[in-house]
């Protein structure tokens, strides 16, 4: 109750100040003059009556006070009148303010976006109940541990049965996304597809929003036909809609369920709507899931035919270790149940880590990037304050010499780091907002699950708290200086540059030597990224990619079979030929240096290594289908025997154009021309050889087998991506592509045309987004050293203003006085640089995993990194030091 | 040259206004002379002490204040016990009746043996 009145008094008195402090003066002039009569009254004189009444009240103005300091509001008053002081001196020191609210803005911006991606993409689970019991099952063959390969639908069926450590399993198909053209009122559209294994949805533990999932019974095709190999891989015709996809095409009609889409000129019945925000743990931005069919795996000839992706569910009571125990002697027994994949191992991964593990390198790199620029800011900060409570020392020390209480002081500077934090806060709000959609735009999908990043709140709590404890602690130590000086001596203006400024300049020197080594370990990694990523593009990957222009092109199943597919590619190819400025087209099922694809068991059938029980099976070589003049249209060169011609089609005997390296592997020492092997179930005979190309955007070569399309038709579907080899730009040729494509069939999606230089970098996607993110801190950091540099630098010479102009009155020569602030600074970053080249020798070890062809330390770059520091010392170094030379004698010595 | 009156007991003052202004409500000037008056002018108010100590009373909810006109027309404040006033009066009141008794004993032993005081209570 007391404590009620208490505040509601203490507030009425800040409300009502004005009104209450008249009162207070009505009531106490009432007091006076009540006194007075009293004691004219009791025999005083006029004059003495009003003396002696003030007397007893003791003053009006100390009974003022008294009552003020009564009402319990004073600290407020007191903080209302530091605050507006704190803003007046802020504003009366623009430049200050701006460099110190820009410097906070920037690095506590910056690290909270950067903390954010981190913890979004390494430390947040994934989106899934219990997302610990989910693994990654993959296969390797038993010479290639470590290796991630795909899974046969074989042994997936019998992983799924048999292994008891599992809830669940699931398969998708080759884990990426297949193309479809669903038709829509406006015309053909199309959609990202997986095709997944009835238990995907168990395995995830998400259930539709609306209708139900996969069931068994949707992993036999409907039409139970026999229509070709690719075609035994799609099971019932349902469809799961995501929640967008159901949104566009449904108009969020709960009724959808058991209507009827059209999916590649066919019909899908839909059997339900995925909930809002789910995505595949794997591939993100799928619109529709459909079965998978289990027919591939009842047949032993797919028993080292890898193309599954395969996740699980671990059942709860069971470690990871149990499991993989298990599948080891499921593996085993598998190898002697099929011959032909005696081999194979398999292994489980984590799903997260097997999701993130290639990204939290170039995270952590980012996290350590980013904790330096915060160091950095702090530093700067530091500076600033210190620099500017150097400069306030004569207005402290008026103010002591005046009668203000230290306390008072200190209460007052801290009001002003707290006003300037804030303020830097605040700002910092907006520029993590800036920067996390830069972050997300700069990955462009290199990093799995940054799709999602939100502002995360402990983080930005941690670099404000940082930020704004570094700002008031060094707001602060003047203030706790002003109290040991002497006023007497600070205000006679002669000891500018006494004892204690020598102190504090080393403070700031040393200040500066760490911003200086900080900034150059930045510097000197992201040079060296810089330099791994020129050599990535140096990289021969067996293909000149330059001015060839890359398309897809979805031939719908409904109208077209495999034999009128195969015939169309050639007749694309043809007519694409035919155009005016193309030198070549063709198409291929997967473009080379964009990943693996299918990778097929394979057996040497012939020359010295023919059954050889060690080099006799080969798990997972490139497998490839082509069509037209894809060889030339990419720049792949024949070293031996022939391409395909019109005479390889569906009536001749099977034959296959191999890679140089696995001719050479294959077949040491003998002509590779007319050798045979077994691939994915078929022999072929070799009938030419051609150039190495790279499986990925690092140069590693692979073994590659190319099928004809021609060859399939009547077997299996496939869809190929096209490539045109232009003698101009890729780009001047689109139109007229396209053009030739609709005089085809004008109902064929013509779609994502690009250069194949940009499609094929891909790879190299995430290096060089670390790069941009490092480059950018490294620019933050250069700047922020710079201008620490020249805050000291500056703030010494005014200090000295002078003793310049006395040895310029005696004759000094400005390009003396010169080179004499700039000796100062280019000592500081000479020192920095020794320090910091010791900072880049260790960091480089953090970076070496990321580095390609470039060794950790490499003199040029350190050179290179060295050099910009010091050209940009010399900058901040200049400006203060040609401002010394223009001091003016007569004012300097006034 | 002694002056008879007396500053106020340390921490009596507050206990005092109550007791003044349980008899009618009044303003500043009449409740320092109250005191001093009802105390035979013994007890001297620091007449500076008198107004911050009535914030504070009033801050913990023991007063309200109006303004008035006195009797010879004039305008003052006048401050008036709250519920809570009279109810800390009480207590103020008990607290002082005991502590003055106690001083009073101990005070009154001083001549006389300890056991002599034992029996007199």
């Amino acid at each position: 109750m007391s404590i009620l009145s208490d505040l509601a008094e203490r507030a009425r008195s800040l409300v009502f100040r004005r009104s209450e402090e008249r009162e207070l003066a009505d009531e106490l002039r009432f007091h006076v003059e009540m006194e007075e009569e009293y004691r004219r009254r009791t025999g005083a004189s006029h004059a003495d009556a009003h003396r002696q009444s003030l007397i007893a009240l003791g003053g009006v103005e100390r009974v003022k006070d008294d009552v003020r300091d009564a009402r319990g509001t004073r600290w407020l008053e007191d903080g209302i009148g530091d605050v507006a002081f704190a803003a007046r001196m802020l504003v009366r020191a623009p430049g200050f303010t701006a460099i110190a609210i820009l410097t906070l803005a920037v690095g506590i911006g910056g690290t909270t976006a950067v903390f954010s991606a981190v913890d979004a993409v390494l430390l947040q689970p994934l989106p899934y109940s219990r997302p610990g019991q989910l693994v990654r099952l993959y296969q390797h063959d038993v010479n290639e541990p470590g290796a991630r390969g795909f899974v046969t639908p074989v042994h997936y069926a019998a992983y799924r049965d048999r292994m008891t450590s599992f809830a669940a399993a699931a398969s998708i198909s080759t884990y990426s996304e297949l193309g479809g053209d669903v038709l829509t009122p406006g015309g053909v559209e199309r959609v990202r597809l997986l095709r997944v294994g009835a238990d995907y949805l168990d395995v995830l533990r998400v259930p539709p929003a609306i209708g139900r999932g996969f069931e068994r019974g949707d992993e036999d095709d409907a039409s139970g036909a026999f229509r070709g190999r690719d075609e035994i891989e799609r099971g019932a015709h349902v469809v799961l809609l995501s929640h967008s996809l159901w949104a566009e095409r449904f108009a969020s009609d709960p009724a959808a369920v058991g209507r009827t889409l059209s999916i590649n000129g066919e019909p899908y019945v839909v059997r339900g709507v995925m909930p809002q925000g789910f995505s595949d743990p794997v591939v993100s931005g799928v619109d529709a899931w459909i079965p998978m069919s289990a027919a591939p795996g009842r047949d032993a000839s797919n028993a080292d035919n890898h193309y599954l992706g395969v996740i699980a569910r671990l059942r709860p009571e069971t470690s990871i270790a149990r499991a993989q125990a298990e599948l080891d002697a499921l593996s085993d027994r598998l190898a002697s149940e099929y011959p032909s994949a005696k081999t194979l191992r398999a292994t489980l991964y984590p799903l997260k880590e097997d999701i993130v593990g290639g990204s939290s390198r170039a995270l952590e790199l980012m996290l350590g990037a980013a904790i330096v620029v915060l160091v950095l800011v702090c530093v700067n900060l530091a500076n600033l304050l210190l620099v500017r409570g150097s400069e306030r020392e004569r207005e402290f020390a008026l103010r002591a010499a005046l009668g203000a209480e230290r306390t008072r002081l200190v209460r007052q500077l801290f009001v002003e780091s707290v006003a300037l934090a804030i303020a830097g806060d605040l700002a910092a709000l907006v520029v993590a907002r800036v920067a996390m959609s830069a972050i997300v735009i700069l990955a462009g999908g290199a990093i799995p699950r940054l799709a999602h990043l939100s502002l995360e709140p402990r983080v930005l709590i941690f670099s404000l708290g940082v930020a704004t404890l570094s700002a008031i602690g060094f707001g602060l130590l003047p203030a706790l200086r002003a109290g040991r000086v002497d006023p007497n001596e600070t205000l006679r203006g002669e000891s500018r540059a006494g004892t204690s400024d020598v102190a504090h300049g080393r403070l700031r020197s040393t200040l500066v030597v760490a911003q200086v080594a900080l900034a150059f370990v930045l510097l000197a990694c992201s040079g060296m990224l810089i330099a791994s990523v020129r050599h990535l593009d140096e990289i021969d990957l067996g293909v000149t990619p330059a001015n060839v222009l890359t398309f897809e092109l979805h031939l719908p199943d409904a109208r077209y079979d495999s034999t009128a597919r195969a015939r169309t590619y050639e007749e694309v190819a043809r007519r694409i030929e035919q155009l005016p400025g193309v030198r070549a087209a063709g198409g291929i099922s997967k473009l080379p240096a964009t990943g693996a694809y299918n990778q097929w068991g394979t057996t040497i059938l012939s020359g010295p290594l023919a059954n050889d029980p060690r080099h006799g099976g080969h798990g997972g070589v490139e497998n490839r289908v082509v069509s037209g003049d894809y060889f030339r249209a990419v720049g792949i060169r024949l070293l031996r025997g022939r391409l395909f011609d019109a005479g390889d089609d569906v009536a001749a005997p099977r034959r296959v154009v191999v890679s140089k390296t696995l001719a050479d592997e294959f077949y040491p020492g003998v002509d590779p021309i007319g050798q045979r092997l077994n691939t994915g179930g078929g022999d072929y005979a070799i009938i030419g050889v051609v150039s190495d190309v790279s499986v990925n955007a690092e140069g590693a070569k692979d073994l590659y087998i190319y099928h004809a399309h021609t060859q399939y038709a009547g077997d299996r579907n496939w869809a190929l991506s096209q490539v045109v080899a232009t003698t101009g730009s890729p780009e001047s040729v689109v139109s007229a592509v396209r053009g030739a494509i609709a005089t085809l069939d004008p109902q064929l999606a013509f779609y994502h045309p690009a250069p194949l230089a940009d499609v094929i970098g891909r790879g190299t996607a995430q290096r060089v987004f670390i790069l941009r993110l490092l480059t950018s801190f490294a620019a933050i950091a250069l700047g922020l050293s710079a201008l620490g540099l020249f805050g000291v630098l500056s703030y010494g010479v005014k200090l000295r203003t002078r003793e310049f102009g006395i040895r310029m009155a005696l004759g000094a020569q400005a390009a003396t006085i010169r080179r004499m602030v700039l000796r100062q600074g280019l000592v500081v970053t000479a020192i920095g640089l020794v320090i910091g080249l010791a900072g880049a020798a260790l960091a480089s070890r953090f970076l070496a995993s990321q580095l390609f062809h470039v060794k950790p330390l490499e003199p040029t770059v350190l050179l290179g990194a060295a050099l910009v520091m010091s050209i940009v010392a010399c900058g901040a170094a200049y400006l203060p030091a040609w401002r010394a030379t223009v001091v003016d004698p007569r004012t300097a010595l006034q | 040259m002694t002056d008879p009156r007396t500053e106020l007991l340390q921490g009596t003052l507050e206990m005092l206004v109550l007791k003044t202004l349980a008899l009618e409500p009044m303003h500043g000037w009449g409740i320092a002379h109250r005191i001093q008056s009802m105390s035979n002018d013994v007890f001297l108010v620091a007449q500076g002490s008198l107004y911050p100590a009535l914030v504070r009373m009033k801050r913990r909810g023991w007063l309200k204040t109006s303004w008035r006109v006195t009797e010879n027309n004039r305008r003052a404040r006048y401050y008036e016990l709250t519920a809570a006033g009279r109810a800390q009066l009480g207590v103020e009141q008990s607290a002082w009746n005991r502590a003055s008794a106690a001083i009073n004993d101990i005070m009154s032993v001083r001549t006389a043996p300890a056991r002599w005081a034992i029996e007199g209570t």
